[in-house]
């Protein structure tokens, strides 16, 4: 595992972005042969999409050929819904780049048989040879997408109850009434997520400084999915300052360290420049 | 960039699209709320509405094929002005000798006013006798079909008169002033019992305290009709008793009535009543002329949510000064964008557009650009009950559109210019192909 640690939200918000073009950039996609991008709703990837954005528009970044899987959705709300990860998406990031409208897959949490609609969700990632990159948030207790605490390690895309902490959490979205908070939503499974060929985790803020600890310090569990990335061949934890303050000081200056020999170009590793 | 939250969304498109039906307007400051919110706008070409892109994105996995980049500008729905007399040398309430050439001079205004921002409106006809209603009215009704080309569209006519207050005529002549004695029949008897109809006439201006106003206004709640209290001499308490019986719009505040005092604030007063009262919408003229700026913003201060600029304008709209003939006989003289009646200084309706009101308003009392778009544009509709179709950037409503250019003067003024208008989502005026030519 990689953690990189930059100076603010702004700072690390922009070093994924430009990762994420360097990546798809390397790849040279075509219509053949697309990057397969996974992606998460949430406040944590609003700065990271705004770069994203920029980079398109100062013409140094295409998503003609890049096909994206969404994390999770919520169930029975209208995509249309203000706060359906739908409008989202489409808020924060489809609107202003040039995908192509039948390049992107989000669940939906309407359709009438759940379970078959998610089979076809791992299907249809299957079909266009797995996932290159997930970039994903990650919770304040540690949990990515839906994946709540206690999710199996090896889950797949699947219905999910949410935990009752994260309906009081998101009853603000709702005109702060919890009954108005879907109750259920499809999420891709910890096991869809650790498919992917890489995975980038974005943590902002002291309030995800638990979750940093357990990803890069804690113990492999469930309790804590994110903690599964370090069982991943191909990991980046990017954090600010601030996410930063649970971790051991040893800890810190150790990646610190790594990452120093990386851009000196050491390890001749293929960093995140553009 | 979508505005998050602020453009409602439907569950499901009515219709499947083309891309090649679609236009994209992007880089826009679009009017939503009391605020400019960077954003695109999409508009189908062929139903002239504006669309729910969000839906049509997922949905049918389309982007528009065209693409307009409004560098920046405002983009705000169509203004919407409800007293318009005329203008370009016609006016609506005088008949002319072959119904033809009535017929080509609407059409002739309606083209002209929308190079001014002005989508939609209601032609307003002024005091007059039995004839000219039932001359006039009919090509003053709401267009049947939906065509681009023909410029602003009509939302029914506002017949300004005849059951007006004689010491309140204003310019209106007396001798044609009657009160509605028997209640709608008298209506129905000078505007024709068929032309009762909110297609045809949308709102009538009459004086609450004349014998049988009020029962006319309460049938005409029920036909659908606005009843806009003006020409009158109304005290607080008969406009509220107006007021519940079913006015529901104020004429010209400040103009023809009552002066506001502070032991007897008249019809003025209205907008600081409380009692369980909902608040008529006024309209107001902000042209410099007919209202002191400082009473402007005191009307807005106590009911924002009722303002409606208007502009009043009339057939010198867009004429050189001079002087010139009037109904019944008499003379109008134009100095400027100032209208008087005769060798007098009784102020006779003026030759304002809506875009140079706006501009006054936003200036006199420092509100947003945003919030004074909604005082021609969304508040208008929402008077005459039409704000799911007009007044609106909301997916569905009729892609009416003008593009307005924001500027600051040297004098520090804030300038309002419209650089382009669409109409049922076709666009109808360019100021850069005028220039250019």
């Amino acid at each position: 595992m990689r953690l990189i640690i930059k100076e603010n939200p702004a700072s690390a918000s922009e070093y994924v972005a430009n990762l994420i073009a360097a990546r798809i950039n390397a790849f040279k996609p075509t219509a053949e042969k697309p990057f397969v991008l996974g992606l998460p709703t949430g406040s944590t990837p609003l700065k990271v999409y705004s770069h994203l954005i920029h980079l398109h528009q100062s013409g140094r970044l295409s998503f003609r050929h890049v096909v994206t899987f969404n994390m999770d959705e919520y169930v029975s709300l209208p995509s249309s819904h203000p706060q359906s990860y739908h409008t989202f998406m489409y808020t924060h990031l489809f609107s202003h780049i040039d995908i192509p409208a039948s390049s992107v897959h989000i669940l939906n949490g309407c359709a009438a048989d759940l379970i078959a609609e998610c089979s076809a969700y791992e299907a249809a990632i299957r079909s266009y040879g797995g996932i290159d990159l997930f970039l994903a948030g990650v919770g304040a207790d540690g949990h990515i997408a839906f994946n709540e605490p206690g999710s199996s390690l090896a889950s797949r895309t699947r219905v999910k109850t949410l935990a009752k902490e994260t309906l009081v959490d998101n009853a603000r979205f709702f005109e702060g009434d919890v009954a108005k908070v879907p109750k259920l939503a499809l999420t891709v499974g910890v096991g869809t997520v650790m498919d992917a060929r890489e995975v980038v985790v974005v943590a902002l803020g002291a309030n995800k400084a638990r979750a940093v600890k357990a990803a890069v310090e804690g113990k492999v569990g469930h309790w804590e999915t994110v903690s599964v990335v370090q069982m991943h061949p191909r990991a980046v934890v990017v954090v600010d300052e601030d996410a930063t303050t649970e971790l051991r000081v040893g800890t810190v200056r150790y990646f610190r360290e790594i990452e120093e020999e990386m851009e000196a170009g050491g390890a001749g590793v293929v960093t995140a420049k553009l | 960039m979508f505005a998050h939250g602020d453009i409602e969304t439907t569950t499901r498109p009515a219709m499947t699209y083309s891309p090649n039906d679609l236009i994209k307007l992007t880089n826009c400051r679009l009017a939503l709320g009391d605020n400019l919110i960077p954003g695109d706008l999409w508009i189908c070409a062929s139903t002239g509405k504006i669309i729910d892109q969000q839906t049509v994105f997922y949905e049918q996995t389309i982007r528009p094929s065209s693409v307009h980049d409004l560098g920046g500008r405002i983009l705000a729905p169509g203004l919407i002005d409800v007293q318009l007399n005329g203008g370009w040398g016609f006016d609506f309430s005088v008949p002319t000798e072959r119904a033809q050439d009535f017929k080509d001079g609407v059409e002739m205004v309606n083209r002209q006013l929308i190079k001014t921002g002005v989508t939609s409106y209601l032609p307003t006809i002024i005091s007059s006798k039995n004839d000219v209603y039932e001359k006039n009215l009919p090509f003053l009704s709401q267009p049947k079909d939906r065509n681009p080309t023909s410029g602003a569209e009509s939302l029914g006519a506002h017949c300004e008169g005849p059951f007006l207050n004689p010491f309140k005529n204003g310019i209106h002549n007396k001798s044609v002033l009657q009160p509605p004695v028997n209640g709608i029949s008298s209506l129905a008897s000078v505007y024709g019992a068929a032309n009762l109809r909110p297609e045809t006439i949308a709102m009538i201006t009459l004086a609450p305290e004349q014998p049988g106003a009020l029962s006319a206004i309460s049938e005409l709640s029920k036909l659908g009709i606005i009843s806009s209290g003006g020409h009158s001499n109304a005290t607080y308490r008969e406009m509220w008793h107006a007021v519940s019986s079913g006015v529901t719009m104020v004429t010209h505040m400040f103009n023809a009535m009552e002066q506001p005092h502070h032991r007897s604030p008249g019809i003025f007063g209205i907008l600081g009543a409380q009692e369980g009262l909902k608040r008529p919408y006024y309209g107001i003229i902000a042209d410099d002329i007919h209202v002191h700026p400082s009473f402007v913003r005191v009307a807005h201060g106590a009911h924002p949510e009722g303002t409606i600029l208007v502009t009043d304008a009339m057939r010198m709209l867009g004429l050189p000064d001079g002087i010139y003939e009037w109904t019944n006989g008499e003379r109008i003289k134009k100095t400027g964008g100032k209208l008087t009646l005769g060798e007098g200084d009784t102020i006779a309706g003026s030759s304002v557009t809506l875009v140079e009101c706006l501009k006054n308003f936003v200036n006199w009392t420092g509100v947003s650009v945003a919030e004074g778009i909604k005082t021609v544009t969304e508040t208008p509709a929402k008077m005459l009950g039409i704000e799911d179709r007009k007044g609106t950037l909301r997916p569905g409503a009729d892609a009416d559109l003008v593009v307005l250019n924001e500027a600051v003067g040297g004098d520090g003024q804030l300038m309002l210019t419209v650089e382009k208008v669409y109409k049922f989502g076709a666009e109808v005026y360019n100021a850069g192909d005028k220039a250019r030519l």
